[in-house]
């Protein structure tokens, strides 16, 4: 039976009997916050499957920042040497610290291939640091018109600007506008 | 709401490692540059960052207990809809951290299970109590302030994972704390029920608050590992001057009172009396404080506080309700409950 533990957790200090689970593979996850921008790595996820990985990137990496389209793909199929002849999807990590993001396709014939023709036609001269491919049938694809990914209801109650102004407006009325700029510089704003 | 400041670090400092091989990793740490998973790292750097993103992990989910109780008992639809994404993204950041720390090499399963059977630690500030609906006002305003500062320095660390995930959450974080901020004001405009409720909450909080950041620093602080490294871009004490810098005057303007406080075992204030040591240095722009209770911090870190085994209790319990689910969603079978 399930006792409701807020009123008082059961304190339990046997081993535990729960079994171990196995590790969930992982998955690389790209979001693209307007049609016009590029697919960037958002993050990695840990899922049993396709279907749940999607469900986990809408929660994760979705829903709290504007999103048109997501694509999600097996960290080992970033990683396979097989032959695949396929369009590939290619990104680039320019630096180190940076996300990969989308440059391109290529048709290739193996990821050694693409990750070659990546170099060629959408590299260059240029320093990089990684660079990541997958066959594009192995991507698997959200799209913001059929799947919802972000909501157009007003989200404001969960987002900073959405306290920005009242809040200063309340310091304002009981501290001088000097004192609450400065009290506002740790704000992070750049990340509003 | 959380960080990684007080992790206890016992840690060698690579001195095993190929003297050439870290002689040329230090520098290029130390010259702002970032390491990425596949390259060449030190052992002891990559067992600290695990340890590192498993505390704060940890942390993430921990801290989300105390406010998913409240949810129920939101004082209005707003309020209750901001607390419900609040413990969303907490969670959200728990599972991102534990997916850097799994990449480290320790898997997620040995860290949910060290977890709740208290092989590892999560934040202390999450082990006192949270009474009423002011402490989760207080605790969106200061210890997410808190951790805002100390994140934003992890943000500018070494370890290109770990940044990334710190971007990310300090996004949500800047939310969180700007309604917290929100509840304080609006509780301090209030009756004087709701500005002693708050004033009493603020009593609880300023402590873990300025205890967040972790020890004094020791005398040999920047050639310790977490600072030569660039984990950590900041020493706790450095944060510690700065929180109390921005939020002394400002819990004052509110006209709450920063009190020095006596508790008893169940984290609730016996005495309060205002911090005597409380001004403004006009020469150095640093404001005087009463340090915490390092006493007292050091016993709740020891597991000794009001509320650890009642914390590790609930998450223990959340882990093995979730068996079948875990069972279900791997085998397609369910195990029977009793």
């Amino acid at each position: 039976m399930i006792t409701n533990p807020r009123i008082k957790p059961p304190i339990v200090t046997d081993e535990l009997n729960t079994q171990e689970v196995h590790a969930f593979p992982v998955w690389e996850v790209f979001t693209k916050k307007k049609e016009t921008d590029a697919h960037t790595h958002a993050g990695s996820l840990s899922a049993p499957n396709a279907q749940m990985a999607a469900n986990f990137a809408r929660e994760h990496y979705g829903q709290d920042q504007v999103c048109c389209s997501m694509w999600i793909g097996l960290r080992d199929d970033f990683k396979s040497t097989d032959a695949c002849e396929d369009t590939y999807e290619l990104f680039v990590q320019w630096n180190a610290g940076d996300r990969h993001v989308h440059v391109g396709q290529a048709n290739a014939s193996s990821r050694e291939d693409a990750e070659t023709k990546c170099k060629t036609e959408f590299v260059g001269d240029k320093e990089f640091y990684t660079i990541w491919s997958l066959p594009h049938q192995a991507m698997h694809a959200i799209d913001g018109d059929e799947d919802m990914i972000w909501r157009t209801t007003d989200q404001s109650y969960r987002l900073a600007k959405g306290y920005s102004k009242i809040v200063r407006q309340k310091w304002d009325a009981i501290r001088a506008s000097k004192e609450v700029d400065d009290y506002q510089k740790e704000d992070l704003k750049d990340t509003f | 709401m959380s960080a990684s400041a007080n992790v206890e670090v016992k840690v060698k400092d690579g001195s095993g490692e190929d003297p050439e091989k870290l002689a040329a990793f230090e520098a290029h740490v130390q010259a702002g540059g970032l390491i990425e998973p596949n390259d060449w790292m030190p052992e002891d750097y990559r067992s600290l960052m695990l340890r590192m993103a498993e505390h704060h992990a940890n942390s993430e989910i921990v801290g989300a207990l105390p406010e998913g109780e409240w949810i129920t008992r939101a004082p209005n639809l707003k309020r209750k809809l901001a607390l419900t994404a609040k413990v969303q993204d907490e969670v959200g950041h728990g599972q991102m951290l534990y997916e850097v720390a799994q990449d480290l090499g320790k898997s997620r399963n040995a860290m949910l299970r060290d977890l709740i059977t208290g092989k590892t630690k999560y934040h202390n500030c999450f082990n006192y109590p949270c009474p009423t609906w002011a402490d989760i006002c207080m605790i969106a305003w200061l210890i997410d302030g808190a951790a805002i500062l100390n994140q934003g320095t992890l943000a500018h660390g070494s370890f290109g994972p770990y940044i990334r995930t710190m971007r990310r959450i300090n996004m949500e974080e800047a939310f969180h704390f700007k309604h917290g901020e929100d509840m304080v004001l609006t509780l301090m405009s209030g009756t004087e029920h709701q500005k002693k409720m708050a004033q009493d909450a603020f009593d609880r909080w300023w402590g873990p608050s300025i205890a967040f950041f972790g020890p004094h620093d020791r005398p040999d602080e920047l050639e310790r590992p977490a600072m030569k490294w660039r984990m950590k871009t900041a020493t706790n004490d450095e944060l510690r001057q700065k929180f109390v810098n921005r939020f002394a005057p400002a819990a004052m303007a509110t006209g709450l009172v920063i009190n020095v406080c006596e508790k008893d075992e169940h984290g609730m204030v016996t005495k309060a009396t205002p911090d005597p040591l409380l001004k403004l240095d006009e020469e150095t722009g640093n404001w005087g404080f009463t340090q915490p209770d390092w006493d007292e911090f050091y016993r709740v870190i020891r597991g000794n506080g009001p509320c650890n085994d009642e914390r590790v209790a609930l998450r223990r319990f959340s882990y093995e309700q979730g068996e079948w689910v875990r069972n279900a969603i791997l085998n397609g079978q369910t195990t029977s409950q009793n």
